[in-house]
């Protein structure tokens, strides 16, 4: 097999499995922090309750989010030790703050969550949660810090050799890909975290158990949703599709399924982009409102794939359909958590089983559009592993044959499996077994 | 000057990770000799469950550490170890999801299904990491590039297996050293009974692998080829004193410093060189081949040496908050 296939097929399903895990950490830490210091400051029974049971949750998600990720790290040198030689100097010390800054606080203190008395949380536990609600988060920076050096390399300078140097690591830190790129994906998690209470707690409702503290579990979930499906959509993914339109035009051409350049581009609701022929079938348009969105006036003009070389090219189809995935279900999801809220003002959501229902039944879907977002920005990104530096092709490790990545991959795709029937075992397990053991 | 500042790092970093995550796996490694019967063993499994995973990151942040200092051993370190890396990630996953889920559910085929996964992961990954680090010591065969492919015929030399052994005697005595310091009542009786027993066997293979090692790097004597290893000898002997008196404590110390000697010395034996070549004195990849631009150096420097003080100090506040023995219960 092609080694550089291998390692991209590895790659992607290795990072797209341990994503799901942090989608939940993320997403769940605020909730956890909240629920531990409330319980801590106010001593009340229900809230400790409703503490240690979000805390066993966030507790399974890390476990496994710990596991799978520490694959991912290594697979810099392992399979990408071209990239790594080339490019160390800068990606390398994000990697480095994530393992230092962000690793430590969030392991130790976790530590010091989950071991110790039952009951009423000390303060040092509310602390606990709080710092690791920030090692979470500061993960996430990092690695996106990383990923946003990749789609928009700054701060560095071509050094002998082939290599690329670190000029300015606050350039790379502090860049508007990465400041908006965290936000998007930091605000994305939220939302799926608060689905999940959401979710969660409309089950206990509906099946008439825990009906107050499932209550509760519905009303701060359903807000929160509202609030961060809205910000998901402005202004951190408008930003974001800012960045791609001035920086990786061809990326937003494949996204939109547009083939040839045009003044007043329309806006593709659905259709089925045909490469081979380089159209959209059957599309519904919106006309003009893609100029709109790039550039803020109706009759601007929007570069089509046809403006690029066909070898830099990213993969349509996929880039495509991931993009409208992500922005269908983002649209769904501030319509649920609006309608869930209207009926929250009017002090009939936890009556009302259609939204309770609805609500249950959405968990799932807030982690297909964080993974497609993803699928989005990292296949948009190809035919380039550093965007416009170093092209993928070229970043494989010499010494290992797509044979030997095939193989791990297959391992690892034994492990996961067996990885993800115990997470959801004992996820519904602890579900099942109900707040008053937690 | 900066590139050997960074050698040092990552040297201690590795090091801490060696003495820290070395107990919680030396602990897996006794858990079937002091630990009788479930509530026992999970008595061992709590002892190490806050800390494991803190422990870990030092591997984690050492690495990462690495790979920001010297980009290019990185790269070549893990793609020429490829297989046998890949096997300690699945190990590292395998004894993570053991001591994060033992404790979930309430059966006895289920813990005794995890323990057992818990004790052949944590001995594999000794052996594998052994056999790395004899390896290193020894050299790989480089090529112009700076690229290497271990294979397992080259890997598994009767060196790398010595150390290996090495390895699983000092880490099975440093788990056993922290078991008889943080367990209550009968599991810590039989630690303190083993540490003593497997002290001769680490002996043996501290002499049987200082002499090999002599063979397979040739003599350099300096200062440094005196000392360390007057520090690891006087360690092993400070241990042998803290546990016949009982002093599980005092003993846990002695073991720190008698690995962080050792890992000390490797370190002196490897620098200037990352990655030395095979067959000794043929060179390698050093700290200078290996290092990007001043900028990069320093600002790897600087976030490792202060994120792993940050490190140290909360690790050792958290470590103080949970410094209660654990009961059988």
């Amino acid at each position: 097999m092609d080694a550089i296939l291998a390692d991209r097929i590895q790659f992607a399903f290795t990072i797209a499995f341990h994503y799901l895990f942090p989608i939940g950490t993320m997403g769940l830490a605020p909730f956890v922090a909240a629920y531990t210091w409330k319980a801590a400051r106010d001593g009340d029974e229900a809230t400790a309750r409703a503490a240690a049971f979000w805390t066993k949750i966030f507790a399974i998600n890390f476990a496994v989010g710990v596991v799978t990720g520490i694959p991912m790290e290594f697979q810099f040198g392992t399979n990408w030790a071209g990239f790594s030689r080339a490019s160390g100097a800068v990606v390398g010390q994000p990697l480095a703050m994530e393992g230092v800054f962000a690793f430590f606080l969030e392991s130790i203190f976790l530590g010091a969550l989950l071991y110790g008395a039952r009951g009423r949380p000390s303060r040092f536990k509310a602390w606990s949660a709080v710092l690791v609600c920030v090692g979470a988060w500061l993960s996430g920076y990092f690695i996106v810090a990383t990923d946003a050096w990749m789609q928009h390399p700054v701060g560095f300078a071509h050094g002998p050799h082939g290599t690329i140097e670190l000029i300015n690591i606050f350039a790379v830190l502090g860049s508007r890909w990465a400041v908006w790129q965290y936000f998007h994906t930091i605000v994305a998690a939220i939302v799926a975290g608060a689905f999940i209470v959401a979710g969660i707690g409309a089950y206990y409702v509906l099946a008439g158990r825990e009906t107050a503290l499932g209550g509760r579990f519905v009303t701060a979930g359903t807000i929160v949703a509202f609030v961060f499906s809205a910000a998901a959509a402005f202004p951190t993914g408008d930003l974001n599709a800012d960045n791609v339109t001035r920086y990786q035009p061809a990326k937003l051409a494949a996204m939109e399924g547009l083939f040839k350049t045009t003044t007043g581009a329309p806006l593709a609701i659905l259709g089925m982009p045909d490469t081979e022929n380089q159209t959209l079938i059957d599309p519904i348009y919106v006309p003009g409102f893609l100029s709109y969105l790039a550039y803020g006036n109706f009759s601007a003009g929007v570069k089509g794939l046809d403006a690029f070389a066909r070898e830099y090219w990213p993969p349509v189809g996929l880039t495509y359909y991931a993009y409208h995935v992500m922005v269908g279900l983002g649209t769904i999801f501030g319509g649920l958590s609006g309608i869930a809220l209207i009926a929250l003002l009017l002090k009939r959501l936890h009556r009302t089983r259609a939204i309770l229902w609805a609500l249950m039944l959405i968990v799932p879907f807030p982690y297909i559009a964080n993974e497609a977002g993803w699928m989005v920005a990292e296949v948009g990104r190809q035919p380039w592993i550093v965007y416009g530096v170093m092209l993928t092709a070229d970043a494989a490790s010499p010494t290992v044959n797509g044979g030997e990545t095939l193989f791990t991959t297959i391992g690892f795709a034994g492990m996961y499996c067996l990885l993800g029937i115990l997470f959801l075992t004992l996820m519904l397990r602890t579900i099942g077994d109900g707040l008053a053991r937690a | 000057m900066l590139e050997s500042l960074g050698f040092g790092v990552v040297a201690f970093m590795l090091g801490v990770y060696v003495m820290l995550d070395g107990y919680d796996l030396g602990v897996a490694l006794v858990s079937p000799l002091i630990a009788r019967g479930d509530r026992e063993r999970a008595a061992a499994m709590r002892s190490i469950g806050p800390f494991w995973n803190g422990n870990e990151v030092w591997l984690i942040a050492g690495a990462g550490a690495l790979f920001a200092l010297f980009p290019a051993a990185y790269a070549t370190a893990f793609s020429g170890f490829y297989l046998p890396l890949v096997v300690v990630l699945w190990l590292l996953m395998f004894r993570g999801i053991a001591l994060e889920l033992r404790a979930q559910l309430d059966s006895p085929l289920w813990h005794d299904f995890w323990d057992a996964a818990f004790f052949l992961s944590s001995g594999l990954l000794i052996v594998l990491l052994g056999v790395a680090l004899g390896n290193l010591i020894r050299g790989v065969p480089l090529d112009a590039a700076g690229y290497f492919q271990g294979t397992f015929a080259f890997l598994l030399n009767p060196y790398a297996l010595l150390i290996a052994a090495f390895g699983l005697a000092a880490l099975g005595q440093h788990g056993a050293a922290f078991a008889a310091m943080r367990i209550d009542g009968e599991p810590a009786l039989r630690a303190a009974r083993l540490m003593r027993g497997l002290w001769w066997a680490v002996l043996a293979l501290y002499l049987l692998c200082g002499a090999a090692t002599v063979v397979v790097r040739g003599v350099h004597l300096s200062v440094g080829a005196v000392a360390v290893p007057a520090v690891s000898l006087a360690a092993l002997i400070w241990l042998r004193a803290a546990s016949l008196r009982g002093r599980a404590p005092a003993a846990f110390a002695a073991s720190s410093v008698f690995l962080a000697a050792l890992l000390a010395e490797a370190a002196r034996a490897l620098y200037p060189y990352l990655i030395p070549a095979f067959p000794a004195g043929r060179g390698g990849l050093s700290i200078y081949d290996a290092a990007p631009s001043r900028t990069a150096l320093e600002v790897a420097l600087t976030v490792s040496i202060a994120g792993s003080a940050a490190a140290l100090v909360y690790g050792s506040v958290v470590w103080r908050r949970m410094a209660a023995k654990i009961r059988v219960e």
